[in-house]
């Protein structure tokens, strides 16, 4: 039996599930009075862990990805050129920095380390205007968003310089 | 008609009336971006209206919702480009007219059928929604459990691809709806020793991960190409179908409308399958069916309807119920849940302003749309020049902040990045995703039900088929639930053909 990729991620499926019900087993089942908290995610942990293994038996195939009512089909991964192939790759460093920055950096300056890698590294746009759009999203970012919409983001050293620049400046 | 001019009051206050026109104008914008669908805008707005009072926020998302299907029209008629899967019909014969120098005409026929169509929905909508709720309210338990599963069922029969992977996503949904303290013990489960989920997994890093963050992922392999468009009239005059025209579309128009109308109530049912069916309705009634997908008259002004009612219709389980019928109307019950409102029978007489201002809204919405439509479509194919170089970004930066506001917490960025790049695994190997938020969404309240069920009967199973409604939903879901273990036979469904309509397009 060779294992495609669509194989590949029924058993993660079925491994979640599993992992789900083995979690679920820890708490009980029925209490004094009615159903205990475990009953509930035990079913259908249970039913996705079945479903799961039928998923892997019958997926024969290389599906293609669905359009749903609300979005058009996934370009796939395995079809792109090498320079798609390259840019993806780019974007899935841009995403491991918004979550990094986002817990060390602040808001401004994940914004900004997002847009030059995207704009800059994955997309070629030239490094003038990359670095205006970068600041102009962290700006408005920050107008909109923090201070007009009273929205909170993620601080950092960069952010609360900006708001000391404001507090200087009467603004906050 | 007391509580509808309250509604009327309510949104023709100045703050509520600028929110409406920011979620029909955003909706528009989003039916004509491809790739950026309304689930995901609703997935990225929906922390920030966190601090917006509880109607603004419903109504503003709403407008998104219903806007969408105006704006689709328009790069489905000019560039034979659907900007979302319900607009897919419109491309076969609406591309046709606009190639034969009728561009106006057709945008025109479908803006007015639309407003017609959604208009008339949200009357339906207003006259159904009080004797349906009354009848809720009947329901126990037993009956809400059994509804919930049946509507479940029902979305995953009519899912796109395989079923068995749409019933799969629906458990999944289930259980990351039950992450978190349990709703009656308020024990913590499945949070494997992360303290973080001891809240649960909130909806924002959900549905922002599996549509915002997997979208880009998949907008990012797409080649980058320069789209053709045909010119839109310059004038209003240009917009206005002639005497023959307007007479073929009064038939369709009104077909469209009932018939897109009965398919958005129907859990699953959507806009997608409404347009296709009234697509088909209408060959079938031509008399000169050749004519189809060469520009017929008939065929743009049916689905357009359909398309627009449905998104009406689809309004009546959420507000009546507390039952969305699809993704999106998920999202929007998830926007009630996060403001302390739970939809369902009661809302009429505990918030009449939220329930009749959403429905004014969608009044005063249609207008707009209309107003909107018409002379600013050069206007709106100006936005499909946007590079995705500038348009990534910021999708990635709104993904930020919507995600970390929800709890001011860098954890739930990581979870959305993950449930992006897995999201985009599963839509990769054929899983529908839009399943997984309805039975996220849907999950907390079937649990309280099947638990309050099971605790009234003492754990006996038989009260879920103690009642002629229970049993008739239990067959429902048994019938829908064998059929998933059924290979499919039939032709592609509507979803399969968009991708193909789409990708044809693509290639012209």
């Amino acid at each position: 039996m060779t294992f495609s990729g669509a194989r590949w991620t029924a058993l993660g499926l079925f491994c979640a599930a599993a992992a789900a019900f083995w979690q679920a087993t820890k708490l009980s089942r029925w209490g004094f009075d009615g159903p205990g908290p475990g009953l509930y995610p035990q079913v259908i942990a249970a039913i996705c862990m079945a479903l799961a293994l039928l998923v892997l038996a019958l997926d024969r195939g290389d599906p293609a990805p669905v359009a749903t009512d609300d979005d058009e089909a996934v370009a796939r991964y395995d079809l792109a050129g090498p320079q798609e192939r390259r840019t993806f790759h780019i974007y899935l460093l841009a995403l491991v920095v918004l979550v990094a920055g986002s817990w060390l950096a602040g808001f401004i300056v994940t914004s900004l380390a997002v847009t030059i890698i995207t704009m800059r590294f994955a997309e070629g746009v030239s490094w003038r205007a990359t670095l205006i759009t970068a600041a102009i999203i962290a700006l408005a970012g920050v107008i909109v968003f923090s201070w007009l919409l009273q929205v909170s983001l993620p601080e950092g050293p960069a952010d609360l310089a900006f708001r000391a620049l404001l507090r200087q400046g009467g603004l906050l | 008609m007391e509580g509808l001019l309250g509604g009327f009051a309510t949104v023709f206050q100045p703050a509520t009336l600028m929110y409406c026109f920011i979620g029909v104008f955003l909706g528009t914008i989003v039916g004509i971006l491809p790739g950026l669908g309304p689930l995901t805008t609703i997935a990225l707005l929906l922390p920030i209206t966190y601090k917006m009072d509880v109607t603004s926020a419903i109504i503003m998302l709403s407008g998104i919702y219903y806007g969408v299907a105006y704006g689709g029209t328009i790069t489905s008629v000019l560039m034979r480009i659907p900007g979302e899967a319900s607009s897919v019909v419109t491309c076969l014969d609406g591309y046709e007219m606009a190639r034969k120098g009728r561009a106006g005409a057709a945008l025109g026929i479908a803006a007015i059928g639309s407003f017609v169509a959604g208009t008339i929905g949200v009357v339906a909508v207003s006259y159904l929604s009080p004797p349906l709720s009354r009848w809720v309210l009947a329901f126990g338990p037993a009956e809400y459990a059994m509804v919930m599963l049946a509507g479940l069922s029902l979305v995953t029969y009519f899912s796109s691809g395989s079923r068995l992977k749409a019933l799969l996503m629906a458990g999944f949904g289930l259980l990351l709806g039950a992450v978190g303290s349990d709703p009656l013990a308020a024990a913590p489960r499945l949070t494997f020793g992360i303290f973080h989920l001891t809240g649960g997994i909130d909806l924002a890093p959900l549905a922002i991960g599996l549509f915002g963050i997997s979208e880009v992922l998949s907008m990012v392999l797409r080649k980058k190409e320069k789209m053709q468009v045909l010119a839109p009239p310059s004038s209003l005059l240009g917009f206005m179908p002639n005497r023959e025209e307007a007479r073929r579309s009064v038939g369709p128009v009104a077909r469209g409308t009932v018939l897109g109308f009965i398919v958005g109530l129907i859990p699953g049912g959507g806009a997608v399958l409404a347009t296709f069916l009234s697509y088909a309705v209408e060959k079938k009634l031509s008399k000169h069916p050749e004519q189809f997908g060469k520009g017929a008259v008939e065929g743009l002004a049916g689905p357009e309807s359909a398309n627009n009612s449905g998104t009406a219709g689809a309004f009546v389980p959420l507000l009546c119920m507390g039952v969305p019928a699809n993704a999106i109307t998920a999202l929007l019950l998830g926007a009630f849940m996060i403001h302390g409102v739970a939809p369902g029978p009661t809302i009429m007489e505990r918030q009449p302003e939220l329930f009749w201002g959403v429905i004014a809204s969608m009044y005063v919405g249609n207008v707009m749309l209309l107003v909107l439509n018409l002379p600013l479509v050069g206007l709106f194919v100006k936005i499909l020049d946007v590079p995705r170089a500038w348009l990534a970004p910021i999708i990635l930066t709104v993904c930020l902040i919507g995600v970390y506001s929800t709890n001011s917490a860098a954890m739930d960025v990581l979870l959305a990045v993950m449930f992006g790049v897995i999201g985009y695994i599963l839509r990769r190997y054929g899983y529908d995703l839009g399943i997984v938020i309805l039975a996220y969404v849907l999950g907390v309240i079937f649990e309280r039900s099947v638990r309050q069920a099971l605790a009234i009967s003492d754990g006996d199973l038989g009260i879920f088929v103690s009642s002629p409604l229970t049993i008739t939903f239990a067959v429902i879901t048994a019938v829908l639930v064998g059929l998933a273990f059924v290979p499919r036979k039939r032709a592609p469904g509507p979803a399969d053909a968009a991708i193909a309509v789409a990708e044809v397009s693509q290639v012209k």
